[in-house]
């Protein structure tokens, strides 16, 4: 049992050895090694999850057993083993789904690289979740920037260039935020490991000292976060990014990278400065806020959009609207339905985006909905997966979007009416939104039409059918037993404390 | 084992609806056999239930906290139950011919008979998530019966069909969180179940959420901001038309606003105020609004879908009294309005069907061609305004008996919107009767030499309704005093 | 259970023998027909005299629903209602037998024509509220297709209008049919009125409101202001027997339907002296004078006489409305009087065109002296309409207006009594240039073209019957005049 212990080291080591390593190999043996590396991450995990959930409790681990400041150290309960566990299973899913489209969209010689880029993402996403200390989360949120660029930008085109250019604009400004924060948080306390800086802050918010700077440190990260999250109105990079990457770039864009700084937040509310001091700060109104924002706007974009891709992006905008709302309420119970939605949105999210790439192939390659009509008797499979995603967008009971909306709900409930009737009410808009653009949409692939674009049969592509239905396991276990999913979230979130 | 009933009976004809596209049948002959027997094996199974209720409950799925698929069978529920199951039967007979012209029948058919056990599950739910889930489902399986033709037209009905009735789940959510947050338990119990004790904030907060719950759910029984989808939805084969939009889905509606009304949160607490009030009036204006937009309306079907909306405002008035009485009344127009109105789509379908007519200016002289389908449509029509001795009037009397003894003003000017909205249907009903029997002077039958009445299998369901019009209208006593013991709570 | 089924017998009788009419499919001989229709006339009659003898029972027949029984009760009141409906339709069949020569589908004409026969029949026997009101509905019905007999574009339009009115009407008696049930403790016409007093107390409003909707809905029936639209149109486009039947009977229906409500329901006492009476009254005389001054007005000749019949019939709304026992009586001899009338002057009118086609009394020059026999009952009658004694006319007149004076109602004292001479003026006006044109036809006129041409036996021998009748009642008033005070007194 103990060396279950040292499965998030070893896995996150893993990870990276694995990206250089690849560097020497060529594209398919970086593929095989890729995919052993992902899956062995999710074993792990599981096993990590297992150890945790079965000891009910979270453990510290000292890299090389150095303490702070010299050493660095990786904290794991249930919420963060799980979280691993999950982005592991979305990856590998996302690259099987999308493993047709990289052999013809990325030059062949430099698939290496984007295994490479690959594995130094999903080992900055394990740094994210599992490291206790500010400044290697700094770290390694860089690496993520420069890994999800270098996803973006490998289809080498026009349009990826523009867009990897303006997310890296957007990222830096984000992460150097983050840092500035990071620093005043430094200099006021003394600490770079969460739990110290948590101290600190405690001491310094009960006696009144450095009120302003600890404001301005929390706003600076906040909002640093949230720009890389893609919080409206800071969502002008993605759409671009989501629309024109290759399909499996877009589904790990979408469902992990931000989820991983939206899980970044999260740690720091309650790791690093304490839910309390957080909670005064009113940074939650303003989250909430834009959250609602979000909410509209994504939506209505989506409605104007033309492109299925880039309708399924701007979806996104309107679902990280709901994590940031779900923060916004301020209570624990709008943070495990965040957390609950930053589950179903990436499984969901992720399959959209797969589910997308099967439309447009049946489709000679257009992504105007014109073309798509009659998508979903082409393409069977994709058509069935995209409608379950839709309507667990739409929030469908037996799918995952009707549990992360009746857990939102029943938080807004049971907050002030000045936060619960703006809750209920844009909940109930935003549904209708997601139903106007998603519902459209599955009307017009199931709309027959005489087409000259061949029929694809899930035996021409099995690995893609494979994955397809492993997506829609995913979600309607999601919808179905959400019951142990949210008590291990609340778990989780009370071994942060 | 009864339990286990409550389960069989939503997904026997589910499962059996699935496999219609699967199974290699012979012919459609076959095809016909396998699902009229699926229909009429699950409506005895229903009827047996009815007979000897199981007083337990099934629960099939639990979501997170005390949120669960539970199915229990109470008066409310053997009310709808019994009503679906009786009639679907006739319907499913009535479909076999009218379907033979169009394409995609297995299709067809698989919806439509997962309908059946979907309508029977929000029939049967024991509590309000439940029903919001059978509800969401009932939209599902339905729309791609909108969509059937797949003529432009119809992918634009189905798509505001989709809009309009996702939305209005939306709504409905926000009042389901709050039953499920507030009230004592989450099953539904007559009387309501909203726990005062335990909410401290605004009351006037809670009633805005019920006016809202109230608008989401009403948007599937068509209430006036919200009907425009049902006439567009008349695109769909008349079978649907008649037996989803007249019947199943817009009942369910209604069905859905009497539990919330009645069994969620409770007439005592809504009772008298701006709530009552507020949804009263809506119902009201609906009555006048669809009447109206009915005299206007040429095509036929669609005639008859303002005509719907009318009358399942109709049924919400009388809930929306919120008195056993005004619930006696709801049921009684539930019940009424589903035979009389499925039996004049009826008419139209095998008007459509055997000429494909569909304008009512198109009907000069039927009368004298298609005797017996137009001898039943009139009846029906009679039924429709109220004219004593059918059931339309027993439906009628029983809601404004209930608003006189509630003695509220605004539901003695529901009364008046229910006679104004008779002699409205009347004007409806009856032009068209009058152009099938008394053309004008002059009229060249032979133009429509063509026209003649259906066959048997069209024939027979429409006599049975024209029966049970009669019979309804004549000596409703049993079912009346059936209804009064649901909706006293002894039932 | 003898009177149950001797009542049921007199009304399903018609009704299923008509029915059946309709319904058989082959083509008769016009013969065959005409003997049918006429010993199911006969028939009917002798059933109608059959339940005439009965006593005064309350029959249940079943019961609709809890507390809402259907019940058949024949009481004084009803007995003169049937025997007048038996007589005028007995005679105006009789009529049509001939004159339905030049129309089509004379089938289904005799047909709805027997059918609504019992129908009139089933609301002269109705019991309570509800079965009146079942009734009532299915009379508008059956008699709708007689109104248009014909399929013009008028017709049709006429019928619809008349269809649409009465609906409306219903539906606002219906209105307060359902305050009624509630406030009441039976619905069963009792004499005296029902109300429960105690129910009632503190809605007072509410059940005047009621009440002046119930009057104005069935007035739309009797032709009552502002209400009164349909009548001219309907009236007119009808084949002349069925005009004839519907001007002197369907109308009455709704004087004996707010007979009904007013006495026998909400009671006399109630309503008296209260707004609603004044309003009640007012409408009466509005259209008393209003019919008459339309009526003078209109040159075609069956027009003219049904905006007569908006005049005339409130006279009789004008009796019942000044609630005593004297104007009451005034109005149940009007009521027969002009049943008489009115059906004799639409059959002149049916026997005018069915011989010569003239419909416009300016062309009616010399008329007289073609027809005499017709013209002497229609000067006969006309004499009666205009209540120049000693026909029936007078005597109801003078009887409505001594209710009038006796019943102390300031303003309406006095202008009730005033107006109904005027109107009779009017009468006179618009009645009269028929006869003296008809006999009188001036200098000029051309008797060489002159040519006999009265009509058949089955036509006048109706007319003569009719016209003599009116003449009757109003001679040997006595035995009739008695039997109708003690109905009235009884109602107060």
């Amino acid at each position: 049992m103990e060396i279950l212990r040292n499965f998030p080291c070893f896995s996150l080591i893993l990870s990276m050895c694995a990206s250089i390593i690849s560097s020497a190999l060529n594209g398919k043996w970086a593929r095989r090694l890729n995919i052993f590396v992902i899956s062995a991450i999710g074993v792990m995990s599981a096993c990590t999850l297992y150890f945790t959930f079965v000891t009910n409790q979270c453990y510290i681990y000292k890299m090389g057993r150095f303490s702070a400041p010299w050493g660095n150290e990786i904290r794991f309960g249930n919420l963060e083993a799980a979280m691993a566990l999950f982005f592991s299973v979305i990856m590998l899913l996302s690259i099987l789904g999308g493993r047709k489209h990289l052999f013809v969209e990325v030059d062949p010689f430099k698939e290496n690289l984007y295994y490479v880029l690959i594995n130094l993402l999903m080992s900055s996403l394990l740094a994210l979740i599992y490291t206790n200390d500010l400044f290697t989360a700094y770290v390694f949120v860089e690496i993520n920037t420069i890994s999800a660029c270098g996803l973006i930008m490998i289809r080498e085109n026009g349009h990826t260039l523009e867009a990897a250019t303006r997310y890296m604009l957007m990222s830096l400004i984000g992460s150097g935020l983050l840092l500035f924060g990071l620093c005043i948080l430094y200099d006021i306390t003394g600490h770079l490991l969460m739990s110290n800086i948590k101290e600190q802050v405690l001491i310094l918010a009960q006696t009144g000292q450095y009120h302003i700077p600890l404001v301005v440190a929390i706003i600076f990260m906040g909002v640093g976060l949230a720009i890389k999250s893609a919080l409206f109105p800071f969502h002008s990079w993605l759409p671009d990014s989501y629309g024109y990457s290759t399909a499996s770039s877009a589904a790990i864009l979408s469902s992990l990278v931000s989820k991983g700084y939206i899980f970044l937040l999260i740690k720091i509310f309650y790791r690093v400065i304490g839910f309390e001091v957080i909670a005064e700060s009113r940074l939650f109104n303003v989250l909430f806020v834009f959250g609602l924002c979000g909410m509209i706007f994504g939506s209505l974009s989506a409605i104007r959009e033309n492109d299925i891709r880039r309708m399924i992006a701007f979806s996104s905008v309107a679902q990280i609207g709901y994590i940031y709302m779900g923060f916004g309420l301020g209570t624990e119970a709008g943070m495990i339905a965040s957390i609950f939605h930053i589950f179903s949105h990436a499984a969901t999210k992720s399959m959209l985006f797969i589910a997308a790439v099967g439309l447009t192939d049946a489709s000679g390659k257009s992504k105007k909905f014109i073309d798509l009509t009659g998508a979903g008797y082409r393409n069977v499979i994709a058509g069935a997966t995209f409608t379950v995603g839709s309507l667990s967008m739409v929030g469908v009971p037996l799918f995952s979007g009707f549990i992360s909306k009746i857990l939102f709900a029943q938080a807004s409930v049971s907050v002030g009416v000045s936060k619960m009737l703006p809750t209920l009410i844009v909940l109930a808009i935003s549904t209708i939104l997601n139903a106007i653009y998603f519902m459209k949409t599955v009307v017009r692939i199931y709309t027959p039409v005489k087409s000259d674009y061949p029929s694809i049969s899930w035996k021409q592509d099995v690995s893609y059918a494979v994955v397809c239905i492993c997506f829609i396991i995913c979600n309607v276990l999601l919808g179905m037993c959400s019951e142990p999913i949210v008590d291990l979230i609340r778990s989780g979130l009370a071994m942060f404390a | 084992m009864n339990e286990v009933m409550l389960l069989i009976i939503v997904l026997f004809p589910f499962a059996a609806g699935v496999l219609i596209p699967l199974l290699p049948f012979k012919n459609r002959r076959w095809m016909m056999i396998y699902i009229e027997t699926v229909v009429v094996i699950n409506s005895i199974l229903v009827w047996l239930l009815l007979f000897n209720r199981p007083d337990g409950a099934f629960t099939l799925l639990k979501f997170t906290g005390n949120l669960s698929v539970t199915f229990h069978l109470d008066g409310l529920a053997c009310i709808f139950a019994g009503l679906v199951s009786a009639l679907w039967p006739l319907a499913t007979l009535y479909s076999f011919e009218y379907m033979k012209h169009e394409e995609h029948e297995k299709i067809f058919f698989m919806f439509y008979t997962m309908t059946l056990g979907v309508t029977l599950g929000i029939a049967t739910s024991a509590n309000i998530l439940s029903m919001y889930f059978f509800y969401e489902l009932l939209t599902l399986v339905t729309t791609p019966l909108v969509l059937h033709t797949l003529t432009r037209e119809a992918v634009l009905a189905s798509r505001t069909y989709l809009y309009y009735s996702l939305g209005g789940a939306a709504f409905a959510f926000i009042g389901m969180i709050f039953i499920i947050v507030y009230g004592s338990t989450t099953d539904f119990v007559y009387g309501g179940v909203l726990d005062l004790a335990n909410y401290t904030g605004n009351v006037n907060l809670l009633l805005f959420i019920y006016v809202l719950a109230f608008m989401g759910f009403g948007v599937k029984a068509a209430i006036c901001p919200f009907c425009s989808w049902l006439p567009k939805a008349g695109v769909a084969p008349t079978p649907v038309t008649a037996l989803l939009h007249a019947v199943a889905v817009v009942k369910s509606g209604a069905f859905a606003i009497m539990r919330l009304t009645y069994y969620c949160f409770g007439t005592e607490f809504l009772k008298g105020t701006w709530a009552q009030y507020t949804v009263m009036s809506i119902t009201i204006f609906t009555i006048v609004f669809g009447c109206s937009m009915a005299v206007r309306e040429r095509h036929l079907k669609r005639r008859l879908a303002y005509s719907t909306i009318s009358n399942l405002s109709y049924i919400l008035f009388g809930v929306t009294i919120m008195t056993p009485l005004g619930l006696v009344g709801a049921l009684t127009h539930m019940i009424c309005h589903a035979v009389m109105k499925i039996c004049s789509f009826f008419c139209a379908g095998a008007v459509m069907y055997k000429t494909g007519r569909s304008y009512v200016y198109e009907l000069d002289g039927f009368g004298r061609k298609m005797p017996k389908t137009f001898g039943i449509f009139t009846i029906s029509a009679f039924a429709l305004m109220g004219v004593p001795g059918l059931c339309g009037f027993i439906s009628k009397f029983n809601l404004a008996k209930a608003a006189v003894e509630s003695e509220n003003v605004l539901a003695y000017v529901g009364i008046g919107a229910l006679l104004i909205s008779a002699i409205l249907t009347a004007i409806y009903m009856l032009t068209i009767v009058i152009r099938a029997f008394f053309p004008k002077q002059g009229f060249d039958y032979n133009s429509i030499r063509d026209v003649e009445d259906p066959n048997w299998v069209m024939l027979l369901p429409l006599s049975l309704f024209v029966v049970g019009m009669v019979i309804l209208g004549l000596h409703p006593q049993p079912l009346i005093e059936l209804f009064t013991n649901v909706a006293n709570g002894l039932f | 259970m003898s009177e149950s089924v001797s009542l049921l017998l007199a009304i399903l009788f018609p009704v299923l023998a008509g029915t059946a009419l309709l319904v058989v499919r082959q083509k008769g001989e016009r013969k065959n027909i005409l003997a049918y229709v006429g010993v199911v006339l006969g028939i009917t009659g002798v059933l109608v005299i059959n339940a005439l003898t009965t006593k005064e029972t309350e029959i249940v027949l079943f019961e609709l629903m809890e507390h809402v029984p259907i019940v058949l009760k024949l009481d004084g009141f009803g007995k003169l209602f049937l025997a007048i409906v038996s007589i005028v339709w007995i005679l105006a069949g009789c009529f049509s037998f001939t004159y339905m020569k030049h129309e089509k589908n004379e089938k289904r004409y005799f047909g709805f024509y027997l059918v609504t026969f019992g129908v009139l029949i089933g609301l002269g026997c109705a019991g309570n509220l509800i079965t009146m009101y079942a009734v009532y509905e299915f009379m508008t019905l059956v008699s709708f297709p007689l109104v248009i007999h014909n399929q013009s574009k008028e017709a049709v339009m006429a019928g619809l209008k008349y269809l649409f009115y009465s609906f409306f009407g219903a539906y606002m008696a219906l209105f307060g049919l359902f305050f009624l049930c509630r406030y009441t403790t039976t619905l069963t016409f009792t004499a005296g009125g029902t109300l429960n007093m105690e129910l009632a107390a503190g809605h007072e409003t509410l059940l005047l409101v009621a009440a002046c909707l119930m009057l104005v809905g069935f007035g739309v029936k009797a032709g009552m202001f502002p209400l009164h639209a349909w009548l001219p149109t309907a009236h007119p486009v009808a084949p002349a027997p069925a005009s004839a039947a519907l001007s002197g009977i369907i109308v009455k229906a709704g004087v004996l339907a707010i007979v009904r409500v007013i006495f026998y329901l909400f009671g006399a006492d109630f309503i008296r002296g209260t707004w609603v009476q004044y309003l009640f009254l007012t409408l009466a005389l509005i259209t008393v004078f209003m019919g008459s001054m339309l009526a003078y007005r209109e040159k075609v000749l069956k027009k003219r006489l049904a905006y007569s019949t908006v005049s005339q019939l409130s006279y009789i709304l004008f009796g019942i409305a000044l609630l005593n026992p004297v104007g009451l009586t005034g109005s149940m001899l009007h009521m027969i009087a002009h049943a008489f009338i009115k059906c004799a002057l639409f059959l002149c009118a049916g026997a005018i065109i069915f011989q010569t086609g003239i419909t416009n009394v300016d062309d009616l020059k010399g008329i007289g002296k073609k027809m005499p026999l017709t013209i002497w009952c229609f000067t006969i009658v006309s004499l009666g309409l205009i209540g120049i004694p000693p026909t029936g006319g007078f005597i109801s007149k003078w009887y409505l207006a001594t209710g009038a004076l006796d019943s102390g109602i300031a303003g309406f004292q006095y202008a009730g009594p005033i107006i109904l001479l005027i109107s009779a003026l009017l009468t006179a006006g618009y009645l009269l240039p028929v006869t003296i044109k008809g006999f009188f036809p001036g200098d000029d006129f051309d008797y060489d073209k002159l040519e006999k041409c009265e009509p058949g036996k089955w036509m006048t021998v109706p007319l003569v019957i009719l016209a003599v009748l009116s003449v009757v009642i109003g001679m040997f008033p006595n035995g009739l005049l008695s039997y109708i005070q003690t109905v009235a007194a009884g109602l107060m």
